[in-house]
């Protein structure tokens, strides 16, 4: 029993601690960034582009992910439509500040692999959706300036409210104003202002689910709101710690396809 | 008649299934292909049809495991040239990939080197000059019969290839066809004999901030070459190597081949040395500038150095419905260019539309003979 006492005195002076220390907006966002998400992971995407006039087209895409310590090695495959199905992209993402990512594009028609540009593609957006290479992948920290604003309630999760700068002048955006869910480290929504400080895009994300015991995005929408083009982006059949490894992540495998 | 049925039924009857982190032995079918109609017309006297055709493509993968085939075909009717209507089969190969192994056998493109559109290293599949360079250049390659074997490992591959039925150029000499070169009289291709192989091998390198590979090939003139008047194909060796290296928004390509014993016109052999540089700028927007110059000289003989370039400058608009693109060659020797101007608009997601214009311009020179044939072109394409 004293035990017992003495375990639970021992977690609520720790609780206490956590609750008075002050978290920093670069706290968060790390917080953010070392989330639980396997080893290894699968995901089929949807996405639907939606112009203003309601007309849509749509992309799907097949990708695996492994993590090799801090960096990350990406393989993707276009699955929809007809014109670049089979394309594929395989990405080695190096966590260091200023090591170039290496990439390489295959094209199927060509059936030719190209090395293609490491970082030139960061701030274009992926296949004419509102989403930037940037946004599908994962920033590095230290690539911004976060400053904790305050933390309030948003669709009824608990969230911190973090602004960020890009240290680096020619990113895309001049800053981003980022709602992250207490709960489950997942942003609940973002704004990011262009270089005139005026709004420009908007991001929501709309549903949430605990897969394997890792928290996942089902669904996120990215909205234009300058131009009112959107882009939904639905995530199916989201594994983790799949059997893949370092043989998938190679030319080869990219050449060989899905 | 009997080809094109299997092919048909296999088409119409297969139910796509998209493969997926699961699948593990259970038979994966994968369908894909296009539909499309192309047509051309002289933009001088006469004005008449260059080309005009449609075709149905398809292509079907079946996997089992690691084991698998793949078929792709065309069926086409082609109001120029009515020979060229018909059932062509493409490629048909079965393979067997694991986690390092990757071996091909059957009628297969391969293809070698960093070169955009244009050939050092990448000589094993030839070229269809049906209509010269007037088509998407993965429309011309020509599949070779052969065994592909590769071993890679994470940052390294190692490539082994025997062609025993090599494929040669497909030339326009027919009158009929405006890309006609003339009667040329070609000679016979080598006998499908075992002492005939192409064999050859690849090391290639994938590290974090440089590929290079390496290269040799036992192999032939598949372009043939005028002997006393007649195309005629000789054995040759290639040895070659290389490179590429991303700087930025820049990628810096290099190729270099070797080509041992070469037949040169008039029927001497020489070794020729051939040099590519290129340079891609990945400029943001959608923008992309390729520029490359290939260099070949020859060891003995009257003109012993040609220089050839590429410049292709692409954009993408609205949302990647629009694709705007030119791509010239340009004769450096001889002052010549051949520009293909396109601006393809997505319709729909399978819907393509695509305009352009491919302007010739040359007094002597690989593109002289074509100086009359620039054209306007249209195409549609439906992809599945």
């Amino acid at each position: 029993m004293k035990k017992i006492l003495l375990f639970l005195a021992a977690c609520m002076l720790a609780a206490g601690e956590v609750s008075g220390q002050q978290l920093s907006g670069r706290d968060v966002i790390q917080k953010v960034k070392d989330r639980p998400d396997g080893d290894t992971r699968y995901g089929e995407m949807e996405l639907t582009l939606r112009k203003k006039n309601g007309s849509t087209r749509q992309r799907k895409v097949t990708s695996w992910a492994m993590d090799e310590g801090k960096d990350t090695k990406k393989m993707m495959f276009f699955t929809y439509p007809g014109d670049v199905k089979g394309t594929g992209f395989l990405t080695w993402d190096y966590d260091e500040i200023g090591k170039e990512d290496a990439k390489w594009l295959y094209l199927p028609a060509m059936k030719k692999t190209r090395r293609i540009s490491g970082s030139s593609s960061k701030t274009d957006y992926f296949m004419g959706t509102d989403f930037t290479y940037d946004d599908m992948g994962q920033r590095h920290v230290d690539e911004d300036k976060h400053k904790l604003l305050r933390e309030e309630t948003r669709n009824n999760h608990k969230c911190w409210v973090v602004e960020s700068v890009p240290v680096d002048k020619h990113e895309i955006y001049s800053r981003k104003v980022t709602w992250i869910r207490q709960d489950c480290l997942i942003a609940d929504h973002v704004e990011y202002y262009d270089k005139l400080n005026k709004l420009h895009r908007v991001l929501d994300i709309l549903e949430v689910k605990k897969i394997q015991g890792f928290w996942t995005i089902l669904k996120m929408e990215m909205k234009n709101v300058q131009t009112e083009h959107s882009t939904t982006i639905v995530v199916k059949n989201s594994q983790y710690n799949v059997k893949a490894d370092k043989a998938l992540f190679t030319v080869a495998k990219l050449e060989k396809g899905l | 008649m009997r080809h094109l049925s299997l092919f048909a039924l296999l088409l119409l009857c297969i139910i796509p299934r998209p493969a997926s982190a699961q699948d593990g032995d259970s038979l994966c079918v994968g369908v894909k292909g296009f539909v499309d109609t192309y047509h051309a017309v002289r933009t001088e006297a006469p004005n008449d049809w260059m080309s005009s055709h449609s075709r149905v493509r398809g292509e079907v993968t079946l996997e089992k495991g690691n084991a698998g085939a793949f078929i792709s075909a065309n069926l086409v009717h082609d109001a120029i040239l009515k020979e060229h209507s018909g059932f062509q089969l493409r490629e048909v190969y079965a393979y067997y990939s694991d986690n390092h192994w990757d071996v091909r056998a059957g009628r297969q493109i391969i293809t070698w080197g960093v070169a955009d559109a244009l050939r050092l290293t990448d000589i094993i599949s030839p070229m269809d000059y049906t209509e010269f360079l007037a088509e998407d250049y993965d429309d011309i390659r020509i599949p070779v019969g052969g065994l592909r074997l590769r071993y890679s490992r994470e940052k390294w591959n190692a490539e082994v290839v025997a062609v025993p039925v090599s494929s040669f150029f497909d030339l326009p000499t027919d009158a009929v066809n405006p890309w006609s070169i003339g009667p040329v009289p070609i000679g016979n291709e080598p006998a499908r004999k075992a002492c005939n192989m192409e064999y050859g091998g690849r090391l290639s390198f994938f590290l974090s901030g440089i590929d290079f590979s390496f290269s040799a090939l036992h192999t032939w003139n598949k372009q043939p070459v005028l002997c006393n008047g007649v195309g005629e194909y000789r054995r040759m060796t290639m040895v070659g190597a290389d490179v590429s290296v991303p700087v930025g928004k820049f990628v810096v390509r290099g190729e270099v081949a070797e080509y041992l014993d070469e037949l040169q016109s008039g029927g001497a052999r020489a070794a020729s040395t051939n040099a590519l540089v290129g340079l891609d700028w990945y400029a943001g927007n959608d923008w992309t500038l390729s520029a490359q110059y290939s260099h070949k000289n020859v060891a003995w003989g009257e003109h012993r150095d040609t220089g050839l370039s590429t410049l292709r400058l692409s954009k993408d608009l609205l949302h990647n419905t629009l694709s705007l693109q030119t791509f010239a060659y340009i004769d450096v020797t001889n002052g010549g260019v051949f520009n293909r101007l396109s601006a393809d608009y997505a319709l729909n997601d399978q819907l393509h539309a695509i305009l352009g214009y491919d302007l010739f311009h040359a007094d002597s020179g690989m593109f002289s003979v074509y100086k009359k044939n620039s054209e306007l072109f249209v195409k549609l394409k439906y992809n599945f």
